[in-house]
């Protein structure tokens, strides 16, 4: 239900709260299984981005619509419904016309499904404000968490294979880094890269 | 009573028509989209199928064959790989049995006399990443090419490098090993009666 006491955001604001203030991976560590799991190369760590964008919108566009409906018992339930019904979409899509991508990320797709972000925006914005405001909202929230996982997959793909999104970048001298392809990379890089930013966020405050 | 069920609409309306049309999204884009699954299926199996015989083309020698699966009888079709003079190099077809993760989908081919083995590919799988997922690997999977097409026979120690018809199991994976060698016995016996039935072998 909306309450009537919020204030509106802006549509600017509404857009790029999700790039750096409220960015899900570096500012709010939530939804951290995606920039572990699939930043061993850029390319599926911009599908999955892709994915998430798709379905951030689409779900905030529905609940949204249906936010002085919802009641309060039905409300998560709701909100997982039409996350489900997106994620499922994007997943047939990915499986019908990309089916080397959708076997690279596996079972990650459906897991959208339980990726906090999408139902905290659904909570923080869709069920409170209007159709304009959710669906920038979505797509600034979805990018930030799409630059994200890029900014880790292209450290570590760089690191690993000499490459950035398949092309090379590094001369034929370097050695790979094996290290980055594992996990132990994606936490290393990820830990730094969290660092970073409180530094940076310290040095602005 | 009618005052419970006016209560559980009215409670649950938005939930019930919410489902409805998701489910009517999802089916609408399911059907819409089968045709690229069927076709990508079949890219699939025309790929792995000039992996196993490197043929000049690819015709139906038997249509509907009955194959013999861990489930009982599977229809598929029995394809027979020419050369540009049009000799039959051998046959393929797809054999499927049920693995230690899910259903394993293999295409085998046999020479052209249903004699040996050509060796197999997987259509698809869902085994133990690192141990039954070996069968793709060629370590697992050479121990098939030249094989007699006979009965299969596991066996815990011995040499790959032997090809008979005594198969060495993956490590750790005996369920997945056990899962090929009857997807090979079973659906060899149907696929050597159908090519029989047809003339295509003696």
């Amino acid at each position: 239900m909306a309450d009537s006491n919020t204030v509106t955001p802006g549509y600017f604001n509404a857009l790029t709260v999700g790039l750096w203030r409220e960015n899900p991976t570096f500012r709010l560590l939530i939804g951290m299984c995606p920039p572990l799991a699939v930043t061993t190369a850029v390319k599926p760590a911009l599908t999955m981005g892709l994915c998430v964008i798709f379905v951030l919108v689409c779900s905030n566009i529905v609940i949204s619509l249906m936010r002085n409906l919802l009641k309060p018992h039905l409300r998560i339930i709701m909100f997982c419904l039409s996350i489900a019904a997106f994620v499922t979409v994007a997943d047939l899509y990915l499986r019908d016309f990309s089916p080397k991508m959708s076997e690279t990320l596996g079972a990650y797709i459906p897991l959208i499904i339980v990726n906090c972000i999408i139902i905290f925006r659904a909570e923080a914005c869709a069920s409170k404000y209007n159709v304009l405001i959710s669906i920038l909202d979505g797509i600034g929230s979805g990018t930030g968490f799409t630059l994200a996982l890029c900014i880790l997959a292209g450290i570590r793909e760089i690191m690993a294979a000499g490459t950035f999104a398949g092309i090379r970048v590094m001369p034929d001298s370097f050695v790979p880094w094996a290290a980055m392809q594992m996990p132990v990379g994606a936490f290393v890089t990820l830990g730094l890269l969290l660092g970073l930013s409180a530094i940076i966020t310290a040095k602005k405050d | 009573m009618l005052n419970k069920f006016k209560f559980f609409m009215q409670q649950s309306w938005l939930l019930l028509l919410a489902s409805f049309l998701f489910g009517l999204m999802i089916a609408v884009a399911d059907s819409a989209w089968k045709p690229k699954v069927e076709a990508n299926k079949t890219a699939k199996i025309k790929n792995l199928m000039k992996g196993l015989i490197n043929a000049a083309s690819f015709d139906i020698a038997v249509k509907d064959a009955n194959i013999q699966s861990s489930k009982g009888l599977v229809k598929t079709d029995i394809y027979k790989a020419l050369d540009d003079k049009g000799n039959v190099l051998g046959f393929e077809y797809i054999a499927s049995g049920s693995g230690f993760g899910d259903k394993i989908e293999l295409i085998v081919a046999v020479d052209a006399n249903c004699e040996k083995y050509l060796g197999y590919q997987v259509l698809s799988s869902n085994e133990t990443p690192g141990f039954g997922d070996k069968i793709k690997t060629d370590g697992f999977r050479k121990q098939f090419i030249n094989a007699p097409a006979v009965e299969f026979a596991l066996t815990k120690v011995g040499k790959p490098e032997n090809i008979d018809n005594e198969i060495v199991a993956i490590s750790g994976a005996t369920v997945t090993s056990t899962a090929m060698i009857n997807i090979f016995n079973k659906s060899l016996v149907s696929v050597k009666d159908a090519l029989s039935q047809k003339g295509l072998i003696k």
